[in-house]
């Protein structure tokens, strides 16, 4: 009788020994298998995501002639406005080094800037984490801040051979120097935990007693460029709440998001051009 | 033909037992979840809140000090460090992990050169602390290391907090750490408030400075059975710092956190209440007198005190050598501390200098004669000779000076021995002490500071006879020269500046008292005291006698032009150390301010009072003059005394 009740355990069994062997396995070897999985996934990602874009393809296509004539009429003012600034900021380059090399400044970290097209938003974690469709293949550093046009996107945080996982900026693990706009006192800007879906904020620190801010009078909240790896004033979002730290010393509060957050396709990531800027 | 079908009894005994078994490890089963779930549903929920929760005790903030303006003499600042949790799990680890490193690597050692345990825990604590500071040091492109004794004392006293591995950073350098440092690393960006100076060494002996308390008081805050952390508050230690800690000692605040399962705050606090900070501090220092006076002082040895006539509020109180307060924050290092006493700069001569009062005293001498009746202004006058015997003794005149005819009027001027030591004789040492007392040199003025100079003495007889052995005196006999010297300033009687200045402040007021304060009352009503005794003629002599030696005499140095005052000179020796003292007050017809200045000297200088200090009292009357016509800052009212 023995032999059959262990035939039908068997399976318990050997999930057991399975469980039992992941334990005992060192952590070099857990790491590798994480990271073979995650290459033996990656495919899927991007092919998942390729196929969004076929989608995306077809359903613009069946737009009539009228719209996209329209939309190519907004696109060519846009392109208009867009030269525009690029003409006013190589000015504003050209007078940078003239004032950096009269006032024997250092240059600002200069970087390559690597657009991407965000594969997955892990649902799990939807405020966590993003996976772009660029990895080493495009010599993505980990490190690298990631931007959008509405500011800051976050950092990545892992680079496989086609992707790469970009550690969001509403992430309670990410953090930055960040100042208020107009004052150049460091302050410490930090993601929260926030909801699936719900609008994203995150938190500020060691805020200046003299700085003020209110959803009525809400404060724009800019990066410092004082730590090194994200360049000086891009918007990280808007100071909505300040209130006394516990310290007496500084104020913490909350910061609204860009929302557009929530629904990113394409961001782009800025290399340094020196690496050991990271 | 075998059976296809197998039939099943409904009822088999067999199964009973099972089902019985079944259903009782059922029962025992909802039991047990209903027993937890109903009954001990408190226990649970505490046990999950005290995993839960953490909470934080934050000392208020101490109130700030300021002077008679409004200026701010201290006050706080944040201050930015940053620190590894020691009690993190796998810290721990990694002290293990070391340690058997280090035990491994000194297992090659003859047994004799080999640490003992407590030693190689020691080691292998600064090894990985080091690592982590490397990390620091990276980032912020430093060569720091870590110092072993300092993590020990931590380790052993305060495991609990942080460890500062790197204080005091600038802006950029907490703003590369934010950015650089993962928020799950044990390394953390700490801000810490602590006091600021920004006048550095002004008033330091006065102001005092505070040291680490790392277990501040907090009461009816909940949550005393969660984990805590403490941040470190300060505690006064010395100067006004120590005696109004309570005033200025903030109200503890703190707050309650949720932690995930790794120790993280996950979001603003769940119960908070905000630190106060203590009660500000108006003093009676004018920061730009003191500033003059410490200027006037620079690299010499001594005491100057600045005092308001009317109301006996301190303007000025300097002790030289001194040290920068800043050096206490966060705490004073080995090398300042043996700096510091090297050059005595703990002593605050001000209010615990000892110093015979020399040539000053003769403002006593002369209003001790005019009591007495021994002085008459006008008729009293001698001839001097430039020495006066008494008994086999020579007192020489100051610089052996021969000053010829002298009265009252000149013998102030000139500060003629001669003169003083004929009429102090006539007068008589218990007289001459009597009105000394008088001016309160037997007690201490009672000012707002700790450890001022308990016990003045005014020399007389019978203070000789009961004194002598513990003074080093040959034996208890009064004798003339005794006298002579009293009369003079000399010999056994010993003051402070401070108290040099309320006397001078309390003739200058014509009374004989002087309460000193360190705190400012723009509403304070003049100090009425003792009158002084004296008919308005015999008054105007020593006045005019003082005018005269501020204007043209021994303290013509400390005059300032357009400003009419007093002032009388003096020197005196303090073992090997040569003293000199002006004391001088200002304006004559309206006395507002009075000043005493004491500066100490080698012996084989010619260290004349009048020479030396004359110039620190024109810094000090200079600079009082220059805000005079200024109208006057306002400074916030000072708290309410209980």
């Amino acid at each position: 009788m023995l032999p059959k009740r262990f035939d039908q355990a068997r399976p318990f069994a050997t999930l057991g020994v399975i469980l039992l062997v992941w334990l005992l396995l060192p952590l070099v070897l857990k790491t590798f298998a994480r990271a073979t999985f995650f290459a033996i996934q990656a495919p899927l990602i991007v092919a998942d995501s390729y196929v969004q874009d076929l989608q995306t393809f077809w359903s613009n296509r069946l737009h009539s002639k009228d719209e996209l004539l329209k939309a190519g009429k907004d696109l060519a003012g846009l392109i208009s406005q867009y030269e525009f600034s690029v003409q006013q900021n190589k000015a504003l380059d050209a007078e940078i080094s003239r004032l950096e090399n009269l006032l024997k400044l250092p240059s600002m970290p200069a970087f390559r800037y690597e657009p991407a097209r965000v594969a997955r938003r892990d649902f799990s974690g939807w405020w966590q984490r993003l996976i772009i469709r660029k990895g080493e293949n495009y010599g993505l550093p980990v490190g690298a801040p990631v931007v959008f046009a509405g500011g800051v996107v976050g950092r990545v945080v892992e680079v496989h051979r086609y992707t790469a996982v970009v550690d969001l900026i509403t992430s309670p693990t990410f953090r930055v120097a960040a100042t208020v706009s107009g004052d150049n006192k460091p302050i410490s800007y930090q993601g929260g935990l926030n909801d699936a879906f719900s609008s994203p904020r995150g938190t500020v620190e060691f805020v200046p007693l003299d700085i003020s801010a209110s959803k009525a009078a809400p404060r724009r909240l800019v990066t410092s460029g004082l730590g090194g790896i994200f360049p000086p004033g891009l918007a990280i979002g808007d100071i909505t709440l300040l209130e006394p730290s516990t310290d007496g010393l500084f104020k913490t509060g909350e910061v609204a998001l860009d929302p557009r957050l929530g629904s990113l396709t394409e961001v782009t990531v800025l290399v340094p051009l020196n690496p050991e800027q990271l | 033909m075998s059976r296809t079908i197998e039939t099943h009894r409904a009822r088999n005994p067999r199964l009973f037992l099972f089902h019985g078994v079944v259903a009782a490890l059922l029962i025992v089963l909802v039991s047990g979840m209903a027993h937890r779930q109903l009954f001990k549903t408190g226990l649970y929920s505490e046990r999950e809140r005290l995993q839960n929760q953490r909470r934080v005790i934050v000392p208020g903030p101490r109130g700030r000090i300021l002077d008679r303006d409004g200026n701010v003499l201290v006050d706080n600042r944040a201050r930015f460090s940053v620190v590894l949790n020691l009690a993190e799990p796998h810290i721990r680890a990694e002290f293990r992990a070391e340690y058997k490193v280090v035990r491994a690597n000194y297992r090659q050692l003859p047994a004799a050169e080999r640490p003992n345990g407590d030693q190689m825990e020691r080691i292998a604590r600064a090894a990985v602390a080091q690592r982590y500071l490397d990390k620091i040091n990276f980032i912020l492109e430093r060569h720091e290391t870590v110092r072993a004794a300092d993590l020990n004392r931590h380790v052993n006293q305060t495991l609990l907090l942080p460890y500062v591995l790197l204080d005091d950073l600038a802006p950029e350098e907490y703003a590369r750490l934010l950015e650089r440092l993962p928020v799950s690393s044990p390394l953390q960006v700490y801000a810490s408030s602590s006091r600021y100076y920004p006048y550095h060494n002004a008033a330091a002996q006065a102001l005092g400075y505070t040291s680490v308390d790392n277990d501040p008081e907090v009461e009816d805050f909940p949550g005393e059975d969660l984990l805590t952390f403490k941040m470190k508050g300060a505690t006064g230690r010395t100067g006004l710092e120590k005696i109004f800690d309570d005033q200025l000692q903030g109200e503890t605040g703190g707050a309650i956190y949720l932690v995930d399962p790794a120790g993280y705050k996950v979001d603003l606090p769940i119960e908070k209440r905000l630190p106060v900070q203590g009660k500000s501090i108006v003093t009676s220092l004018d920061i730009d007198l003191q500033q003059a006076a410490e200027t006037a002082m620079e690299g010499r040895i001594g005491a100057a005190v600045a005092l308001d006539i009317r109301t006996g509020e301190v303007l000025a109180l300097v002790s030289k050598p001194d040290y920068d307060l800043n050096e206490f924050v966060p705490r004073l290092s080995h090398e300042s501390a043996k700096a510091i006493e090297t050059s005595g700069g703990w002593l605050n001569r001000a209010i615990q200098g000892q110093y015979p009062p020399g040539s000053t005293f003769k403002i006593i001498t002369a209003l001790a004669g005019l009591r007495a009746g021994t002085i008459e202004p006008g008729v009293s006058r001698i001839i001097c000779p430039g020495f006066i015997m008494v008994g086999n003794r020579r007192f020489p005149c100051a610089h052996n000076a021969v000053h010829g005819e002298v009265d009252l009027v000149k013998a102030l001027t000139q500060s003629c021995n001669v003169f003083f030591i004929k009429y102090g004789l006539d007068t008589t040492p218990q007289f001459l002490a009597a009105e000394a007392k008088r001016f309160g040199f037997n007690h201490p003025t009672g000012i707002e500071l700790p450890s001022e100079f308990r016990s003045p003495r005014v020399a007389d007889p019978e203070w000789r006879k009961e004194n002598w052995r513990s003074a080093n005196l040959p034996d208890g006999i009064w004798r003339g020269g005794d006298t002579a010297n009293i009369a003079i300033g000399q010999g056994d009687t010993l003051i402070t500046p401070l108290q040099a200045a309320c006397m001078v402040a309390s003739f200058a007021r014509g009374e004989t008292e002087t309460k000193p304060t360190l705190l400012h009352d723009p509403r304070r009503p003049i100090q009425r005291t003792t009158p002084i005794g004296l008919s308005p003629s015999d008054y105007n002599a020593v006045l005019r006698g003082l005018e005269s030696c501020y204007q043209i005499g021994t303290g013509r140095l400390a005059r300032v032009e357009g400003l009419t005052g007093g002032a009388k000179s003096g020197t005196a020796q303090k073992g090997r150390i040569e003293l000199a003292w002006l004391v001088a007050f200002a304006p004559l017809e309206s006395p507002r301010i009075a000043v005493a200045v004491v500066l100490e000297g080698a012996e084989d200088q010619d260290f004349g009072g009048g020479l030396y200090s004359g110039p620190v009292v024109k810094a000090i009357l200079q600079a009082w003059q220059d805000k005079r016509d200024r109208p006057a800052a306002s400074a916030p009212l000072n708290f309410k005394m209980e």
